[in-house]
């Protein structure tokens, strides 16, 4: 699945100039995670179009990076998050960073997550009968 | 005190000093220095041609460009091993500017910063902390050699450690300051910090203060800070001229002493470049008298003031520089050292990453100044982590400290965020005020 990473400076109104213009293009946000630092932060989104969004941005004067990340179904039970992280932990894979989606229209909710192998976590996921999710069904 | 005899002489015979000494020097550089005779023959003047005072008109300017174009040993008028000793200060772009000193120029040299301590109170009794950074700029070893002159004893502290510092001033009865003025500021504040009264419990009440300007507002900050008692007096010098020396004030407070003998102000149009009228406002031009290693012939200073002929309460009858009203260029004083703009530029133009717009903000906070440049970040690859932006954030520190000498904030925003100048840029905001 594919991210974009969005350059944004600690000031008000940065997050929503991004999700304003991704309104424009049309493009729909699935997940989005931002975390602060005293200077800058970096908003990662997972969209519905990445390569139009990162286009779109782009011409508006953002700095965009699309970037390989892992979506991973949940079922909605409780232990499920633990039960994934446990099996990316025995794999020996680090985790950098992890999210969640904002929407899903009632089906089960997906972790957006990025790590140190992704193709390595991905062959865990999958031999633990996770289901992975891929940009086409965003 | 006044240490120098040339420090009271009627006008007449200082304007007589300094015409021999000036014909003496035009006919040395003449001689001995390529760059100078092209300038006056392209000028179609000759040594010959300077009879007066006012023929020093007829000499073609020097600037701070010249060094850098016959950088490193261009201007020299003497062979390298009859150097004694090599300063440096910041040149407009990557390549410092490199001065040097024959026995003979270090000698004069520091007998003018002796005259400037003795300007600001200094005698022999005196117990004198050097604040200033050591290394190659001229501000502490300069007075450190002045100070020694009159027999006071000196610490070569250097800057920074505060606490250290503070355990001097106090365990050694330090009573002579030689820093920043806002060092001194900011160092005075910690002393309170800590309980101490300056005024009742050291022996501090001697402040020489030089690097850049003390407003009148700091100097009364001065006193709130560290007492009534303290004498708090500025001196002007640039590595270029000699380094400190050049002008100093008194305990008058009326303007800055000018050495006359060995140094000649002028005041121009930076403009037109006409010599102005005295008491008038402009450029300072100073041409070095007897120079022997780097003599320097009407160099532009960049700094404004204004100069005044009247005699002084002290005694003195040098011409007096009012206190620094700015610079002719955009060359910024941080903590004491000189920065041009180009000089980040020239650092910030080799980073890929960033584009080529900048901006520089000077704040002063805690009493220290802090300068932040902002960049634009172009480069996408940098969103893969946090750590990416921050190792661009070091490598562009890094590279702004190597060139100079000064620790930098750096703040990265997105593409096309800063402002964009036809013609001229205006990217430097500096918001001290009063220097407070
Ligand atoms: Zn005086």
């Amino acid at each position: 699945m594919k991210q974009i990473s969005v350059f944004v400076e600690n000031q008000p109104g940065s997050l929503m100039r991004v999700t304003s213009a991704l309104n424009e293009a049309k493009v729909n946000i699935r997940a989005a995670a931002s975390f602060d630092t005293p200077e800058f932060g970096i908003l990662r989104l997972v969209v519905d179009q990445p390569v139009k969004a990162k286009e779109y941005l782009t011409s508006k004067g953002f700095v965009v990076r699309v970037q390989d990340v892992i979506g991973a179904e949940l079922k909605d039970e409780k232990g499920n998050l633990n039960q994934m992280l446990k099996i990316l932990a025995e794999g020996n894979i680090s985790i950098g960073y992890i999210y969640s989606f904002v929407i899903r229209e009632n089906r089960a909710p997906v972790m957006v997550f990025h790590s140190d192998d992704n193709e390595k976590a991905r062959g865990v996921l999958k031999e633990a009968g996770i289901l992975l999710v891929d940009d086409e069904e965003l | 005190m006044i240490w120098a005899k040339e420090e009271t002489l009627p006008r007449a015979e200082i304007e007589k000093i300094q015409l021999e000494k000036l014909r003496q020097t035009v006919a040395y550089i003449y001689e001995k220095v390529e760059p100078y005779r092209k300038k006056m023959d392209a000028a179609k003047v000759k040594p010959e041609d300077i009879r007066t005072l006012e023929d020093l008109r007829k000499l073609p300017f020097t600037y701070k460009s010249d060094f850098k174009d016959n950088y490193p040993f261009g201007l020299f008028a003497v062979d390298k091993k009859e150097l004694v000793r090599y300063h440096a200060s910041s040149g407009t772009t990557g390549k410092p500017t490199v001065v040097g000193y024959t026995r003979h120029d270090l000698d004069v040299w520091l007998n003018n910063v002796a005259r400037i301590a003795c300007m600001g109170g200094a005698t022999a009794d005196d117990v004198a902390q050097i604040s200033f950074g050591y290394g190659t700029f001229t501000g502490a070893l300069g007075l450190h050699g002045g100070l020694e002159k009159i027999g006071a004893s000196v610490i070569p502290m250097s800057s920074g450690n505060t606490n250290k510092q503070i355990m001097f001033i106090q365990d050694m009865g330090v009573t002579l300051l030689v820093a920043t003025p806002s060092y001194a500021l900011h160092l005075g504040e910690q002393i309170r910090e800590r309980g101490i009264d300056p005024k009742k419990d050291l022996r501090m009440h001697i402040g020489l203060f030089g690097g850049e300007g003390m407003t009148e507002p700091m100097r009364d900050e001065m006193h709130r800070v560290w007492g009534d008692q303290f004498i708090c007096t500025q001196n002007y010098g640039m590595s270029e001229l000699c380094g400190p020396g050049v002008s100093g004030e008194c305990t008058e407070l009326c303007g800055m002493h000018v050495n006359e003998d060995w140094f000649i102000p002028e005041i121009i149009d930076p403009e037109t470049e006409e010599v102005l009228p005295p008491g008038e406002h402009g450029e300072l031009v100073v041409t070095c008298l007897g120079k022997e290693a780097l003599p320097l012939v009407r160099y532009r200073t960049g700094d404004l003031t204004k100069l005044m002929y009247e005699p002084c309460k002290c005694g003195r009858t040098t011409c007096r520089m009012e206190n620094l009203s700015g610079r002719a260029d955009d060359m910024l004083v941080i903590r004491g050292v000189n920065v041009f703009p180009t000089q980040i530029e020239e650092v910030l133009f080799k980073i890929e990453e960033i584009g080529p717009h900048y901006e520089i903000l000077v704040e002063r906070k805690n009493r220290l100044d802090v300068m932040t440049i902002s960049v634009e970040l172009i480069d996408d690859r940098l969103l893969d982590s946090y750590a990416s932006l921050s190792k661009l954030e070091q490598r562009i520190k890094s590279a702004l400290k190597a060139q100079l000498g000064l620790a930098t904030q750096i703040k990265l925003v997105g593409p096309n965020s800063l402002q964009r100048f036809e013609g001229k840029a205006k990217r430097v905001t500096d918001l001290r005020k009063d220097g407070l």
